[in-house]
């Protein structure tokens, strides 16, 4: 498999020029291959993130030079907040298609990857089968599940109608739209943002054959001497397995939560761009866009962004921080994101 | 080799009924793009055409100016795969096998800004690469990715540290240049992981959606997934065409998966277990 981080490797020859000289000439060979990158990196991620943060100061509409507003916009951002208005409701939006979708594509992508690993003919067909769905672009797919969830024509209605379910109103609805959320408002109900977490949940195949490899490297005495103890497969599950795997659920997790605050694609495009219906799909994400290019208060938005980024590492971090008590590492082995 | 696994009946039952679950959206889509409009006005929920239309491809792909599309998503592809291998392959060649100061602290930065979001470079990154005359063009999603990218320089190098140092000293005492142990060495042996790499980056070119919404402004310009976005808003009653739009987008990307699926999976699993 691939080894993690070691020591680059040791010139073996005799080196008699000095160390500086050595340095130079070190310098002047590693300097092309790692040209292209510098400069994209320089020019492309750490100027746009010194500057979108000293913007996220100002009032600037890219028409005239950004002028320094101190922090009216972080100001404007927690007035929103507390008002429960589009900040507020982007925050509320994105936790809640965040906090629904991770937990659920893993309990489903381990579901599925179990599943997988079991011992029966034409697993390559299943296999095949749903993975396939999280190949599908997500264009496309955004536009397929409009039409399946549309609420009179769509398919998933019919189907729960046939059954005798109620049937939601889906991308057309509103439930669960406004901060505060619905159950205090008494507006209940599967809404636009379940519908996104359902869609996301079907593209669940990246994961699942992340969780199917792992479930591919337990060694098989484990599951044996957990036999011999007397260890039903439900045990088996939860005492072998699910440790075996928290590595990579918990990569998963970081993974997944950083990917879900920034969703926007499917976002905007069920949405008609503009977090339709009522600002019920209005996300973080989204509202960076609009308010950056549809009405141009670039400073504005570059606040919004940099809370989604400090939101960004406060999860990470908060997450790093629970994993000590339950994520198990065999010893000598760790999969941090440093490689 | 048992492991875990409950009686095979059961085993089947489960995973048919997952199965189905998954592989429905698919069918329906399908279905609808064949199904003439008349049908889904009238009887939406009836599950076979009346009548199989494939002319509603025809009609898809002449409503909306499809081949430029697919030219340009074609263009885009090429480019950013180009661009992704030649940029990432050298910079995952000097973190992986060569020596020099601060190598591993710009690798740290490097993969911490993987978890940077794509919003907070955003509009710097317009402004910039709008000030550099490439808005309303391919090269403002193409030039970037000649400029590196974090991911595919961390798939490549997990890769190049696997390959023996052996032979890197062997081609150096022989005089090699360390051009010449990455060109005639490193990269021919590290087919898989750039295959791997290219072909991510194909399919992140042709799903790409906010690069083309960001900088693209003229019709004449538009990639295949930013085109059926515009069509979907225009055409959105005649659901038959907009499913057949969606599958002739989707096919490409599934016959590759289809037929680069070791290739696929591979990468996938690596980017994920890297233990």
């Amino acid at each position: 498999m691939i080894r993690t981080a070691k020591p680059g490797p040791q010139p073996t020859s005799v080196n008699i020029s000095s160390p500086t000289r050595r340095r130079g000439k070190e310098l002047l060979t590693v300097l092309p291959f790692i040209a292209p990158w510098l400069l994209g990196f320089l020019t492309l991620v750490v100027y746009p993130f010194v500057a979108s943060l000293v913007w996220s100061f100002d009032r600037y509409d890219m028409l005239s030079p950004p002028e320094y507003v101190g922090t009216a916009n972080y100001e404007r951002l927690a007035d929103e907040l507390v008002t429960g208005q589009r900040f507020g409701q982007a925050v509320w939006n994105t936790a809640y298609f965040a906090l629904l979708s991770v937990p659920l594509s893993i309990v489903l992508g381990v579901g599925l990857a179990v599943m997988l690993s079991w011992q029966v003919r034409g697993q390559a067909v299943y296999r095949t089968i749903l993975f396939l769905p999280s190949v599908v672009p997500i264009v496309a797919s955004s536009i397929l599940w409009l039409w399946l969830l549309d609420p009179q024509a769509g398919l998933v209605n019919y189907l729960l109608s046939l059954v005798g379910l109620p049937t939601p109103g889906w991308f057309n609805s509103t439930a669960e739209a406004a901060w505060p959320p619905g159950w205090f408002s008494g507006q209940w109900g599967f809404g636009s943002k379940d519908a996104l977490v359902l869609m996301s949940l079907w593209g669940v195949g990246n994961f699942m054959i992340i969780y199917l490899a792992a479930i591919g490297d337990i060694p098989l005495s484990l599951y044996e001497a957990a036999e011999l103890d007397g260890a039903g497969p439900l045990r088996r599950f939860w005492h072998v397995t699910l440790p075996m795997l928290s590595p990579v659920i918990f990569f998963n997790l970081v993974m997944g939560l950083i990917h879900a605050i920034q969703a926007f694609t499917q976002v905007y495009i069920v949405s008609e761009g503009q977090g339709a219906p009522a600002g019920s799909t209005l996300m973080l994400s989204l509202y960076v866009f609009l308010s950056a290019f549809k009405y141009l208060q670039m400073g504005y938005a570059s606040a919004i962004a940099w809370t989604m980024f400090l939101l960004v590492v406060a999860a990470t971090w908060a997450l790093f921080r629970t994993s000590r008590r339950w994520v198990y590492y065999q010893t000598g082995r760790g999969i941090g994101v440093r490689g | 080799m048992r492991r875990n696994s409950p009686p095979t009946w059961i085993a089947h039952a489960l995973l048919l009924i997952a199965a189905a679950v998954f592989a429905v959206p698919l069918v329906w889509m399908l279905l609808t793009s064949f199904k003439p409009a008349e049908q889904i006005a009238a009887d939406p929920h009836r599950v076979l055409p009346v009548e199989w239309r494939a002319s509603n491809y025809v009609e898809a792909v002449t409503t909306m100016p499809y081949f430029r599309y697919l030219r340009n998503s074609l263009v885009l592809c090429a480019g950013s795969v180009l661009g992704t291998l030649w940029s990432c392959s050298l910079a995952a060649y000097a973190f992986a096998r060569l020596r020099w100061p601060l190598r591993n602290q710009l690798f740290g930065v490097m993969i911490a800004t993987m978890l940077l979001p794509w919003h907070v470079t955003m509009i710097p990154r317009f402004l910039l690469i709008s000030e550099l005359g490439m808005y309303n063009s391919l090269a403002a999603l193409i030039v970037p990715t000649f400029l590196g990218d974090a991911f595919s320089i961390f798939l490549l190098r997990q890769f190049f540290l696997t390959i023996p140092e052996e032979l890197s000293e062997a081609a150096r005492l022989d005089g090699c240049s360390e051009w010449g142990i990455f060109w005639r060495i490193v990269l021919p042996l590290s087919r898989p992981a750039l295959a791997t790499v290219a072909l991510f980056q194909f399919v992140a070119a042709w799903n790409d959606f906010n690069g083309p919404l960001l900088y693209l402004n003229d019709p004449s310009r538009f990639t295949l997934a930013y085109g059926l976005e515009q069509f979907t808003s225009a055409y959105s009653s005649q659901t038959n065409l907009l499913m057949a739009a969606a599958v002739l987008f989707t096919l490409p990307i599934v016959i590759l998966f289809f037929f680069a699926q070791r290739t696929f999976i591979r990468g996938i699993a690596t980017s994920g277990l890297k233990g």
